[in-house]
């Protein structure tokens, strides 16, 4: 076998990142000298538990979708550790890998002369996946998110939301333990979002743990049962959202994103 | 699960070639067109000119055959993640339980693939059409594509990390292609460069491989000659491709770090 399984570290967890800072250099061409430094995310922790689903918040650049990344771990972290199911990403990236799928935010990450049956079942061999289960599974994600109809239709020719809804299809075929949504009902209508919202909360009831970066406080007030509030890279609250109404997450996230010094980190939203 | 994984590229590959209905038939007559350029290039330099004392035409077929074999594969390697960079599949890509490596080598299967099948048309075109005497050893080509496959893979390996690096490792490619064209013995014999130039050649791997590939088809009987080919390509075979895949993983650690490995 060319790579062996690395030991779990600390299994608790579906994910949990300790301290995690990431930090993008822009530097000069030939000096190398570092010309702009941005904190995309500064001394992060935060934990989450299987079936949990946890949204991110925060305004553009705030550092969800590089948290995301840290997780699935296309970024490697500068300081502090980020573990997935217990595998630390640095070392055991292949162990992570395994266990994580990811909806990316981008419309344009499949093959477009393709069809969408044609593109899952591509990126399903590369899963490690046997060849006839590839197949079962392929028809089952794409019915899991309602397009089994266009599953012989060229990607080329998909809509934003159906480009989205088969990103999520995609990010299932290798039934992950922690699921990784970048916005994923961006393009979405009503119908599709309610379709995708009653699917993420059978998926967090089977045990897979959801990262969840949106701008959708309906989104976040529906499926969420903690919100993160980022902030230039700044986690400013951690919490539960349980009977917290589209309405008051917006209410509170508007007061700790204007006010940000009033709330230490990790502290409750107040309702 | 390797042969899942194999299979799935080549019809990914297969499949989108096809759908570019135009350019697939371009790619089929190129080589029909090459051959005739061939063909009437030899008969404009003449009979008398035998470099390797072979004839010119199949000095250039098995020399522009096997360097646009070769320099075709190291493209792929680039290709490879330049197209996953600009079709927005690579951070997925590198995100699936197939380490990055192999994936890389799976991508470029079918390129190296076709290469092979119209480098053998090439030279069974150019026997057959004109009549050309040969003295095949199949066993030395066969080690000559080997070796030489390995050589292709390594720079290809350096020519993809460049890539995830500083983003234009395509023009290293164009500069390293340029001049193993130049050097290597493709158009014309190595000794009619200048020795300087001459010394240089002889530390291009490609050097060896069209000589090495020549010697193969053409003069089986002159087994010193290629076996000392032999030698220096697995000389640059062993220096080479480890020095490859060091290179690309540290590349594809510092894209993951700086976070740049989807700019292009």
């Amino acid at each position: 076998m060319l790579f062996t399984e690395v030991t779990p570290i600390a299994p608790m967890n579906a994910v949990a990142l300790e301290s995690v800072t990431k930090i993008f250099c822009q530097r000069a061409l030939l000096t190398r000298c570092v010309r702009e430094q941005v904190h995309a995310l500064s001394n992060v922790s935060f934990e989450l538990g299987a079936g949990e689903i946890l949204g991110l918040l925060g305004p553009n650049g705030s550092g969800k979708s590089t948290t995301l990344k840290l997780v699935s771990p296309l970024l490697l972290p500068d300081s502090g550790r980020v573990t997935v199911a217990g595998f630390e990403t640095r070392s055991a990236g292949q162990a992570v890998r395994r266990r994580v799928g990811f909806a990316l935010a981008s419309e344009r990450s499949f093959f477009p002369r393709l069809t969408a049956r044609e593109n899952l079942e591509f990126f399903a061999a590369l899963e490690d996946i046997p060849g006839n289960e590839c197949r079962t599974r392929t028809e089952h994600a794409l019915l899991e998110v309602g397009l089994a109809d266009a599953a012989g239709k060229q990607v080329m020719k998909f809509s934003s939301g159906m480009h989205q809804r088969l990103a999520i299809a995609r990010a299932l075929l290798k039934r992950p333990q922690v699921l990784l949504l970048d916005e994923p009902s961006r393009s979405l209508d009503v119908a599709a979002a309610t379709r995708l919202w009653d699917l993420m909360q059978e998926l967090s009831q089977s045990g897979i743990a959801i990262l969840l970066a949106t701008h959708n406080f309906a989104e976040a007030a529906e499926v969420c049962d903690r919100v993160a509030i980022l902030q230039k890279g700044s986690l400013l609250a951690l919490s539960p959202c349980a009977n917290q109404n589209e309405r008051q997450l917006r209410d509170s996230y508007l007061h700790i994103t204007q006010e940000p010094s009033l709330v230490p980190w990790n502290e409750e939203v107040p309702a | 699960m390797i042969l899942t994984k194999i299979t799935a590229v080549l019809r990914k590959d297969l499949l989108t070639a096809v759908r570019y209905r135009n350019g697939f038939v371009f790619n089929l007559i190129s080589p029909a067109l090459q051959l005739a350029t061939f063909y009437y290039l030899a008969r404009a330099v003449g009979p008398q000119f035998r470099p390797d004392g072979m004839s010119y035409l199949m000095f250039l077929i098995v020399g522009t055959g096997f360097y646009t074999f070769l320099i075709a594969g190291i493209h792929s390697f680039l290709h490879a993640i330049q197209e996953a960079q600009q079709t927005g599949t690579l951070e997925f890509l590198m995100t699936t339980s197939t380490p990055a490596p192999v994936l890389l080598f799976l991508s470029t299967l079918s390129s190296f693939a076709g290469g092979f099948v119209q480098f053998v048309l090439y030279v069974a075109s150019g026997i057959l059409l004109f009549a050309t005497a040969v003295k095949v050893s199949l066993f030395g080509a066969l080690l000559v594509i080997a070796l030489s496959l390995v050589i292709a893979a390594a720079i290809g390996l350096f020519a993809a990390g460049l890539q995830l690096s500083i983003h234009k490792g395509s023009a290293v490619l164009w500069l390293l292609g340029s001049c193993a064209w130049l050097m290597a013995g493709t158009l014309f014999p190595v000794n009619a460069l200048p020795r300087p130039l001459q010394l240089l050649s002889n530390w291009l791997p490609f050097t060896h491989s069209l000589t090495g590939m020549r010697l193969a088809i053409f003069d089986a009987g002159n087994q010193a000659a290629l076996l000392h080919e032999i030698k220096f390509l697995a000389f640059f075979s062993c220096a080479l491709f480890p020095a490859g895949i060091g290179f690309f993983a540290w590349t594809l650690r510092r894209a993951r770090q700086y976070g740049r490995l989807a700019f292009y």
